[in-house]
């Protein structure tokens, strides 16, 4: 999302980073390199991961440190790496495959959503498989390379899918995700991945997929939440003369339906913040659970702001307009709050 | 009685005569089995749909029993006898055509849509090609962790025709595992003729060329070839040669499924294939020429047809899956 001021103030230019604190991505990379120490069964694949490091230099140093055997780079071939990420994940091992760019997730869903999500269910074979991916825009990649396609998979019985907002769950929910038995989607926010700083919790700190967490408690209206749109979400949540919560949901599949209708219960005001397109994402089952069970706690109908339903677009004027930005998402708010 | 016009199976030396009587057993088990499958399904005691291997019996079992008590392998729609080369139980197959809820998929899934992990057996899907990266990635673990274990899928000729298969095979090869990959060149994909599938229906030739894999061809009616053959590649394979592929040429002698006749397929070149190729009889004429009695092969017919009599009175005692039980299983750690 284009929101910066609670982002710089996490992280901006490095040199200015408080002493001890890591990015996102370096989370993200300390939770690869802590799990492949910890179990020889985990090993990554995936397209330019070794040498090169990652598209987004996820994976870098990982190479020297565990060699080819445990850092596999593989060909241009997503439904063929993730399909032997689940043959691997049959014979017990813990392969954690990286797709370069989360719009590449169309190319391997067929082995996602029919191999891997239903094979526990119709044979009890455990598939531990995560597959990470690098969501959303922000940074000019356009309609492939930007996207935010968590959608197609949240109501995928078998999948879980996990969008870290935070330094912290990048870590955790990772970790946790590696020693699931269940094929996870990790989705990483690529925008995130330099801006979010915070210090990197310890080795043991593990984030439970299926929990929201709280980011920021309030009274007044909930803004529930995930990925890019939490470090939006509580930047927003200072700007706005009212006392508002920030739900992360972390778990966007399966929904932590407990958390949510908790929260609203208690501000009774809910706007569902997402980068995906309006359609798409996460928000149509948040929005759909309110209207089913939470109904009787609104004093407000509740409210969405998300990216309209067009592909990401390119040029900067398109891109800004297209996502949620700290202007757009304060309107959304105040409008909801003025109900 | 060898039927007017049989051929023989082939006399492969190698092939020791309990070999040739086990495999004779896994051709005709499957052959009886799904006879009486398509029985019960006509007669409305199965529901969905039904596929069976008639004409393509001996790759299933040649293949199967070809395959070390280590090894995986992920079976289709055609390979019954590869379940049983495998260990797998008759009544346990009925149990899953009939939807119970101690059978294979506990009532989740049907037909031949199913796995059994403690023999090594990954289930079917019905996307065409899905199961070929998933064996290797399995023999990718095998290289991994320097097990001396090999793993196999089966691919019609018409899984040439999707990418899962070429990217599959490609990463077979570029990592050198120990995967073997059996092709069941049955002539038809569904109504549609090898002809309309493929520019080059020589998919040994293919797989050489295409992926640098040998592939080797053989003679999918002949049990005796086909084990020979495969069990050759699954043990280059196990030695460190990479993966390994064989090519079997067959006719599938029933339509796609139970619901289709195949009036599109030319009548007279199934029923020559039948009169002279029909994989259980071109073996029990091989164990006739090898000095078996008439009486001693009658008898092991019938002790086979008694096998799947008792598998089918045992699978239907079994009971039906609770409804209560609808949301269980879908996570392997369910989210609290």
């Amino acid at each position: 999302m284009s929101s910066t001021g609670h982002l710089e103030a996490l992280g901006g230019a490095a040199g200015e980073s408080p002493a001890g604190s890591v990015t996102y991505l370096d989370a993200v990379r300390a939770a690869l390199r802590d799990a492949l120490r910890s179990d020889e069964r985990v090993f990554l694949l995936g397209e330019d991961i070794g040498a090169f490091g990652g598209a987004f230099g996820v994976t870098a140093g990982l190479l020297d440190e565990f060699g080819e055997e445990r850092v596999l780079d593989t060909p241009i071939s997503e439904e063929g790496f993730v399909g032997a990420a689940i043959g691997a994940a049959w014979m017990g091992e813990r392969p954690v495959v990286e797709i370069q760019f989360a719009d590449f997730l169309s190319c391997p869903f067929d082995q996602i959503v029919t191999v891997a999500a239903k094979t526990h269910w119709r044979s009890g074979i455990a598939l531990p498989l995560t597959i990470r991916a690098p969501t959303g825009g922000g940074v000019r990649g356009g309609p492939f390379h930007a996207s935010s396609p968590e959608g197609f998979f949240v109501g995928v019985a078998g999948l879980k899918v996990v969008c870290p907002g935070s330094v912290e769950d990048a870590y955790g929910l990772l970790r946790t995700a590696v020693e699931d038995d269940d094929p996870v989607l990790y989705l990483e926010h690529k925008a995130l991945y330099r801006r979010l700083r915070a210090e990197l919790p310890p080795e043991t700190h593990r984030t439970p997929i299926g929990k929201a967490r709280i980011a920021k408690p309030g009274t007044d209206a909930t803004v529930v939440t995930y990925g890019s749109g939490v470090p939006l979400a509580l930047d927003v949540a200072d700007r706005v003369a009212a006392d508002v919560e920030v739900l992360d949901l972390r778990t966007v599949w399966p929904l932590d339906a407990a958390a949510i209708l908790e929260s609203v219960g208690r501000t009774s005001r809910m706007l569902v913040l997402q980068e995906a397109s309006r359609s798409s994402g996460a928000a149509g089952q948040v929005l759909s659970l309110i209207a089913r069970e939470g109904f009787e706690s609104l004093d407000a109908p509740p409210a969405l702001h998300a990216a309209p339903d067009t592909p990401v677009p390119f040029a900067p004027e398109l891109e800004d307009a297209y996502l949620p930005s700290l202007e757009s998402t304060t309107a959304a708010l105040e409008q909801l709050l003025a109900y | 009685m060898p039927t007017d016009g049989i051929v023989p199976a082939s006399d492969p030396k190698s092939v020791t005569h309990a070999t040739r009587l086990e495999l004779f057993r896994l051709v005709l088990l499957q052959r009886l089995v799904e006879e009486r499958v398509l029985a019960l399904y006509r007669q409305g005691r199965i529901a969905g749909s039904v596929y069976d291997g008639r004409g393509q019996e001996a790759v299933a079992a040649g293949a199967g029993l070809a395959l070390g008590p280590d090894d995986v392998v992920a079976p289709l729609n055609r390979e019954l006898a590869c379940h049983f080369a495998r260990g797998v139980e008759v009544a346990h197959v009925f149990r899953n055509f009939l939807g119970r809820a101690t059978g294979p998929t506990f009532g989740r899934d049907g037909n031949m849509h199913f796995g059994v992990p403690e023999r090594g057996v990954f289930p079917l899907v019905s996307m065409l090609g899905n199961l070929c990266p998933v064996v290797t990635g399995a023999a990718l673990a095998f290289k991994r962790r320097g097990e001396p274990r090999v793993a196999m899928t089966f691919l019609g000729e018409g899984a040439f025709s999707v990418g899962d298969t070429h990217e599959g095979l490609n990463l077979a090869a570029v990592w050198h595992v120990p995967a073997v990959f059996v092709i069941q060149h049955n002539q038809w994909s569904y109504s549609t003729p090898v002809a309309k599938q493929t520019a080059n229906p020589n998919f040994a030739e293919r797989i050489r060329g295409g992926w640098s894999i040998p592939a080797e061809r053989v003679d999918g009616s002949d049990a005796l070839a086909v084990y020979e053959t495969v069990q050759a590649a699954v043990e280059r394979a196990r030695a460190g040669e990479g993966p390994q592929a064989v090519e079997a040429l067959s006719l599938r002698l029933h339509g796609h499924a139970a619901h289709d006749d195949a009036r599109y397929a030319d009548a007279a070149v199934r029923d020559e294939y039948e009169r002279t190729r029909d994989p259980i009889e071109r073996l029990a004429a091989r164990l006739l020429l090898d000095g078996l009695s008439e009486t001693t092969l009658d008898a092991f017919r019938s002790e086979v047809a008694d096998e799947v009599g008792r598998g089918l009175a045992e699978a239907e005692a079994a009971p039906a899956p609770d409804p209560a039980t609808l949301l269980d299983g879908v996570y392997a750690n369910p989210v609290e």
